[in-house]
């Protein structure tokens, strides 16, 4: 693999010059940013403004139309041009995805929505069962091992889901909005495994509306309108004395 | 003719009545799954063709398909009607029905979310893990009550290979009627559909209890 010479930088994933059009509508215009490992980066921003796309352009859900994505210092994407299949299968190993609307396998009980995907990998059944069982246990969900997903609540749900990301052991895990779908104790409980996964250092990109959140668990924030980053910065800075009047105009709205 | 003697008689059928029913849903099932994909592929002549195809089966009798595979050949290219009328039976009542499996089987797989997708992609299923393990589990609890309702018309529907004359119990029957002249045997064909229907249903609301573990 001649192109995949290792570029001079320690970031996990590197975004540049990322671009994506639906149609007509252009939804990231030029974003550039890096996650270095153990940082958690919070992604904020009205809806609409590319926050998710950018995510799922970093997961190859959506094809960007230009720019690069590089997971540790390889191209994933090159000006616009994919790697070949098998790597971009090889760089899905490094992250984890952890959606709004959970995704969960419903017909799987608990246990197998995070056995199957290692074991599939070729991880060994036994061992992944017991690093199941303890991660259920961080996640405060011991027990409900041979529960099906219909049986949790949403947040147990979005615990299971992040469980099942964890169980690959990758080492950048994102979250796309992951408890707009709660109401807010079950938002709190999850907020909570979140924050214990960044006090452990795991590397993480969060795109979410919950500001206080964001504020205390990330190193960074960026906010993002129009498919551009408007600012960023530390969360103190951004959340305490924005720059950028947008930034001003969209934190404002938050705290009335 | 004693009623005990047109029932004995009539069941001798039986045995060819469930010949064409489990020979066609054996081919069916699958063959409609190879037409749904083949009906929902990328490719727009392959799907566009598969559509054709599948409007021509639902959109003719099936009277008049078990007659084109039966005697078409004949017609065609004179080869000669084979002997054993069960297969083109099997096969026309197989192609028919597959065509119906294929769009229930379309709209159980477009109705899955495409949430599921996107985490399998995620977390490394390839697309046939995926669909095979994934997608189709779901699929076929979703598609039951449907299947179901294909199933149930199946028995019935197995009486228009009288138009072929192969002997099975309608045929039976109707050939009794019309010696006897009496109405009887179509009673007793009326009693057979309605018992065999009655297994039928007991099966598959098992299957669908089997499914009822999740949502």
């Amino acid at each position: 693999m001649p192109e995949m010479k290792k570029e001079r930088s320690e970031a996990i994933l590197a975004i540049r010059g990322l671009q994506k059009s639906f149609g007509e509508t252009a939804v990231l215009r030029d974003i550039s940013l890096s996650v270095e490992p153990g940082n958690v980066v919070s992604i904020i921003g009205p809806s609409g403004s590319g926050k998710s796309t950018l995510l799922r352009c970093a997961s190859f859900l959506e094809t960007a139309d230009g720019g690069d994505i590089l997971y540790d210092g390889q191209y994933a994407l090159r000006d616009g041009v994919y790697a070949s299949k098998g790597d971009l299968n090889r760089f899905r190993t490094l992250f984890g995805m952890v959606f709004q609307s959970f995704n969960l396998f419903p017909h799987y009980s608990v246990m197998k929505n995070i056995c199957e995907p290692p074991v599939l990998r070729g991880k060994d059944r036994e061992e992944t069962r017991e690093k199941a069982v303890e991660l259920l246990r961080k996640m405060g969900l011991e027990g409900k091992e041979n529960a099906y997903p219909c049986q949790l609540s949403g947040g147990q749900q979005q615990r299971v889901a992040i469980a099942r990301a964890l169980a690959l052991e990758p080492e950048i895990l994102y979250f796309d909005e992951p408890t707009s779908a709660l109401d807010p104790e079950l938002t709190g409980e999850v907020l909570k495994v979140i924050r214990q996964l960044a006090d452990d250092h795991m590397t993480m990109v969060v795109v979410t509306h919950e500001m206080p959140f964001a504020r205390a668990v990330s190193n960074r924030v960026i906010f993002m309108d129009g498919g551009y980053i408007v600012e960023e910065g530390h969360p103190e800075e951004v959340f305490g004395d924005p720059k950028q009047e947008r930034t001003k105009q969209f934190l404002a709205n938050y705290n009335r | 003719m004693s009623l005990l003697t047109m029932i004995l008689k009539m069941s001798e059928g039986l045995g060819k009545t469930c010949a064409i029913f489990f020979l066609t849903l054996l081919f069916s099932l699958p063959l409609g799954m190879i037409v749904a994909l083949l009906r929902m592929s990328k490719n727009r002549i392959v799907s566009f063709v598969t559509r054709f195809f599948i409007t021509v089966l639902r959109g003719t009798p099936l009277m008049l398909q078990l007659l084109a595979v039966t005697y078409g050949p004949y017609y065609l290219f004179g080869a000669g009607v084979s002997r054993n009328k069960l297969i083109p039976v099997v096969i026309a009542f197989s192609i028919n029905y597959a065509a119906y499996f294929a769009e229930i089987y379309r709209g159980g797989i477009e109705s899955i979310p495409v949430g599921q997708y996107e985490a399998a992609q995620v977390l490394g299923y390839t697309r046939f893990q995926t669909f095979m393990r994934i997608i189709l589990p779901q699929v076929v609890k979703r598609i039951m009550p449907s299947v179901t309702n294909e199933v149930v018309t199946l028995v019935k529907d197995t009486s228009m290979a009288f138009t072929v004359s192969y002997q099975e119990m309608f045929t039976i029957g109707k050939q009794i009627a019309n010696s006897q002249t009496s109405f009887m045997p179509f009673i007793v064909a009326g009693v057979f559909y309605y018992l065999f229907n009655l297994i039928v249903d007991r099966v598959m609301g098992r299957i669908e209890k089997r499914l009822d573990y999740y949502k």
